[in-house]
């Protein structure tokens, strides 16, 4: 698979590149998967129809891992063609899905940023969809400055997407607030020393708070277990009839089906569907599947934005990546914007109340100054 | 631990070797992992769908031009007079 393919904007220095997930009428959208190497998108997802309304070109398409299934299960290094797609000047942003921390964890390190918005906020019309309950459309950007700009453009309501926020549109700004930091020091103190440090100094900046995240350990578990639960949901629409590949050769139906199911999938949607399927089985369902949505709102109430505005987080507490998918299922599973960008050479994370992108672009701001 | 077969069948699909291999190692050790779950007393909390209030959202009931026939089924692997076609479902 080509890891981008070109429209005619690329190189312009302000154009999106769409991941393969997006869909742009006329265009084909793989979503990484040969279950879809063939599929043409019939229509414009509802934020390329926003960026063509707002004349903002169009780069190309990049390459994303099989159904954005992260990497925190697999040994397989993929690298990221969103990332690429920028830093080689192909594109300005890209606009990507990233339930699992990919992006978030991986645009830092080579000096860009990534934009992931509150739930609700921006439609998932025209998004081949991962894990409803999660689902994000986000920006990948070279500064956050930018980056909300052109969130501006492709946020607000849309009776397309079945969950969203009333808002209309979305004006991100700079505000006059004094910012209170929550740090969570146990979190914090399993991150490398640089890591640290840049976190310290970044701090410096505001005042702050020592805080205590609970449930933090247990937030990759629920993910995990609510996104393949949802995700083997989504993908049984994969069945070779309606569109998407189907196998050459079948005896009957339900060889039509398994075969092109086994030959379209990569590992990725596989693990995806046996999990998914396992954790919704009878057997399981209440001790996994309802126990993890039990938990997922004592993650979403366990955030005290009372006490502080915003809560800094490193991008790695381990060596071992699902151990690191905590501090990437937070927001995702409490529906709250983040960012996550460089600092003194450092990545950081941060994550705001819903609906409080503005003090996360403050933040930004006045540690840049 | 999973007894991959069973949801193979339930997946509809048929795992190579190598991937059954590859499946079983992670889906344990997620597994393993969930046991965690356990620990955390969760009585009396409602599980939690939706992070947002979710209300019904009505228009008025007014046509709204959608996809047509012939773009639906212009991905389809095979078709035949505006039908998608399978194989013979009954013998």
């Amino acid at each position: 698979m080509e890891r981008f393919v070109r429209s005619e904007s690329a190189g312009k220095k302000d154009a999106v590149a769409l991941e393969q997930c997006i869909m742009e009428k006329g265009k084909p959208a793989t979503s990484g998967s040969k279950m879809l190497n063939n599929f043409t998108a019939p229509f414009d997802a509802e934020v390329v129809s926003r960026l063509n309304a707002t004349d903002t070109s169009i780069a190309g398409r990049v390459e994303m891992r099989e159904f954005a299934v992260g990497g925190s299960f697999f040994d397989t290094q993929f690298g990221s063609p969103a990332i690429e797609a920028l830093l080689a000047g192909d594109a300005g942003f890209a606009l990507c899905s990233d339930v699992f921390g990919e992006i978030r964890s991986k645009a830092p390190m080579a000096g860009l940023a990534y934009i992931h918005p509150t739930y609700g906020s921006v439609s998932r019309y025209g998004l081949i969809p991962l894990a409803a309950s999660m689902d994000q459309i986000g920006v990948l950007c070279k500064g956050l400055e930018a980056g909300f700009q052109l969130l501006s453009k492709i946020a607000g309501s849309d009776l397309k997407d079945g969950a969203m926020l009333s808002e209309k549109e979305y004006e991100y700004t700079k505000i006059n607030r004094r910012l209170r930091i929550g740090i969570p020091t146990k979190i914090v103190a399993l991150a490398s020393e640089a890591d640290q440090t840049a976190i310290k100094s970044f701090c410096a900046n505001f005042e702050t708070e020592n805080i205590d995240l609970t449930h933090f350990e247990i937030a990759k578990q629920v993910m995990t277990i609510l996104a393949f639960a949802e995700a083997s949901n989504n993908i049984s629409r994969y069945d070779g009839i309606k569109f998407g590949y189907r196998a050459n050769e079948y005896k009957n139906l339900e060889e039509l089906y398994v075969r092109s199911r086994s030959e379209g999938f990569g590992l990725p949607a596989k693990l995806a569907a046996i999990m998914g399927t396992y954790v919704l089985s009878r057997d399981q369902y209440e001790s996994y599947y309802e126990k993890a949505m039990k938990v997922r709102r004592l993650i979403k109430n366990s955030f005290e934005f009372d006490k502080y505005d915003l809560i800094v987080l490193p991008l790695s507490i381990s060596d071992d990546a699902y151990e690191n998918l905590s501090l990437y299922a937070l927001s995702p599973l409490a529906g709250l914007p983040s960012v996550s960008f460089q600092y003194e050479g450092q990545g950081i994370q941060l994550i705001a109340n819903s609906k409080d992108e503005n003090a996360l672009i403050t933040a930004w701001e006045v540690a840049q100054a | 631990m999973l007894e991959i077969s069973k949801y193979e069948s339930l997946t509809k699909l048929n795992l190579t070797e190598i991937e059954r291999t590859q499946i079983e190692k992670i889906a344990n050790k997620l597994i393993v992992s969930f046991e965690d779950l356990r620990e955390i007393d969760t009585k009396n909390v409602e599980p939690l769908v939706s992070v947002l209030v979710l209300q019904n959202v009505l228009r008025e009931d007014i046509n709204v031009k959608s996809i047509s026939r012939e773009e639906l089924l212009s991905n389809a692997p095979e078709q035949y007079g505006g039908y998608f076609q399978v194989p013979k479902t009954l013998d």
